[in-house]
């Protein structure tokens, strides 16, 4: 089973949550945004906690987990 | 506005200096009232949107919900802000260049000079035994760290107080005529500044005006009437709400020994005790919008041109979002989804500096002075249009 952490790129805005929530699997841009925007990664089950924080934290609700299996 | 939809009306007039905490009682009991009121305190009527959800969708919205208006207490433009007044894409290109100075990069690479004249002025009052928080700290220190944000002397911080002070009575509609001449101050300040690095530029890492006049917009430098404007705003923006805020944090925590207690004893709480706090203690209470079409907004008809009030503090308070919204619990769930800073693509842009300089002001005093107390039995009262605890005073042993 895998997982797949997104952040919507028109959503987020930058507030910070996510990585301030998440230091270990997020970090932050020159900008203030969360280096993921616009990307997807793979999450490993030891990261899934972290995972569910970050989605959790977004005041924009532009995080999304995508489990499989 | 042709049509009231069978809406509940207000007649609230939420420019007023009212007691403290009687602001919030007056949004909830609306709230309550239903999801969209009608207003007619002022000489436009405007649409209150009270709800979490509706808030957040409707910030979400630019291209409906205009910032062409940014108050609905006061639609006309008292003062020139920027980037506020735009609307994407020129706001998001403007917000791509300021962004950088205003990220947790930014934050951290000031953290020493933070620490330092935050402990600094701690340390100055501390053998006081007393002092009026908000008039005695909680200003001064935002004001030093918008200078050094900006790379201008921490000398200037006193004379730039007295003329922010007055640009604020202007938002709620009062003294209109000082904030002319206040507006004008401030304005020729940064003037002065720009033509200093015009005549001697600076490193464009460090100095903000610096980077601004080497800065692009679509191929074209920024006018230079736009830098005064992005300054300008910055300052007004930064000042005040951090000193409001850590009034209201203050007054809290005097009043709550235990808890003042408990995050003394564990400082590492701290961030998540100011998430919290400023959830529940929104300044800004709320965003003013233009509707740019005609829209069904979940079955409010609203027309072009009409203005809504996309209410901040109601939503932080909606125990529709929030369980038990009006206590404080730094145990919540979805602490961070608060509104207190806004959302969608004009959120606010100091948010950064603003939670780590409260985080490191409240840390450091607790150190230094753990105990104190309310040292006034005196009705206090809160600023209207955008709240601000008038004074503070405190007291504690020595």
């Amino acid at each position: 089973m895998g997982a797949v952490l997104s952040v919507d790129e028109s959503r987020c805005t930058g507030h910070g949550r996510c990585y301030s929530a998440a230091p270990k699997l997020l970090s932050d841009d020159d900008e203030g945004f969360v280096t993921l925007r616009g990307h997807s990664m793979e999450i490993a089950g030891d990261q899934l906690a972290d995972a569910e924080e970050a989605v959790a934290a977004c005041p924009e609700r532009a995080i999304t987990l995508r489990r499989d299996g | 506005m042709n049509e009231t939809s069978g809406c509940p009306v207000s007649h609230t007039d939420y420019t007023v200096e009212r007691p403290l905490f009687q602001t919030y009682e007056l949004l909830n009991a609306e709230r309550e009232q239903g999801p969209f009121l009608i207003n007619d305190s002022g000489r436009r009527p405007f649409w209150m949107i009270t709800e979490y959800g509706h808030v957040l969708e409707a910030l979400q919205m630019p291209d409906v919900f205009s910032n062409e208006v940014i108050s609905a207490l006061t639609p006309e433009h008292t003062v020139d802000l920027l980037p506020q007044y735009l609307d994407p894409p020129e706001h998001t290109a403007m917000r791509r260049v300021l962004n950088r100075w205003f990220a947790p990069a930014v934050v951290r690479r000031l953290e020493p000079l933070v620490l330092s004249r935050c402990v600094e002025l701690i340390e100055e009052l501390r053998p006081r035994g007393g002092c009026d928080l908000v008039n005695d700290f909680a200003i001064r220190f935002p004001t030093d760290l918008f200078l050094a944000t900006l790379n201008l002397p921490l000398s200037d911080g006193n004379a730039f107080l007295h003329h922010v002070e007055i640009v604020f009575k202007g938002f709620a509609g009062r003294e209109l005529d000082q904030v002319a001449t206040s507006t004008e101050w401030i304005r020729d300040y940064f003037d002065r500044a720009i033509a200093e690095r015009e005549h001697a530029p600076r490193d464009t890492q460090v100095d903000f005006i610096s980077r601004l006049l080497v800065s692009e917009l679509d191929g074209a430098p920024i006018p230079r009437d736009d830098i005064i404007t992005i300054c300008y705003t910055a300052m007004l923006a930064g000042l005040d709400t951090t000193r409001s805020a850590l009034g209201f944090i203050f007054h809290h925590l005097a009043g709550d020994t235990e808890l003042r207690h408990r995050l003394t004893a564990s400082p590492e709480l701290w961030p998540r005790a100011v998430e919290e706090f400023i959830r529940l203690y929104p300044l800004v209470f709320m965003d003013g919008r233009l509707v740019t079409r005609d829209i069904d907004f979940h079955g409010l008809h609203l027309h072009k041109g009409d203005i809504v009030w996309l209410g901040l503090a109601s939503a932080n308070h909606d125990p529709k979002k929030f369980a038990d919204p009006r206590s404080f619990d730094i145990g919540r769930e979805d602490l961070n989804h608060h509104l207190a800073f806004g959302a969608g693509p004009h959120r606010c842009m100091g948010m950064h500096l603003a939670r780590h300089e409260m985080i490191i002001a409240l840390t450091e005093w607790h150190k230094r002075i753990p105990d104190y107390e309310l040292a006034t039995a005196d009705q206090l009262y809160e600023r209207g249009a955008q709240l601000s605890i008038d004074r503070l005073p405190l007291r504690w042993e020595v």
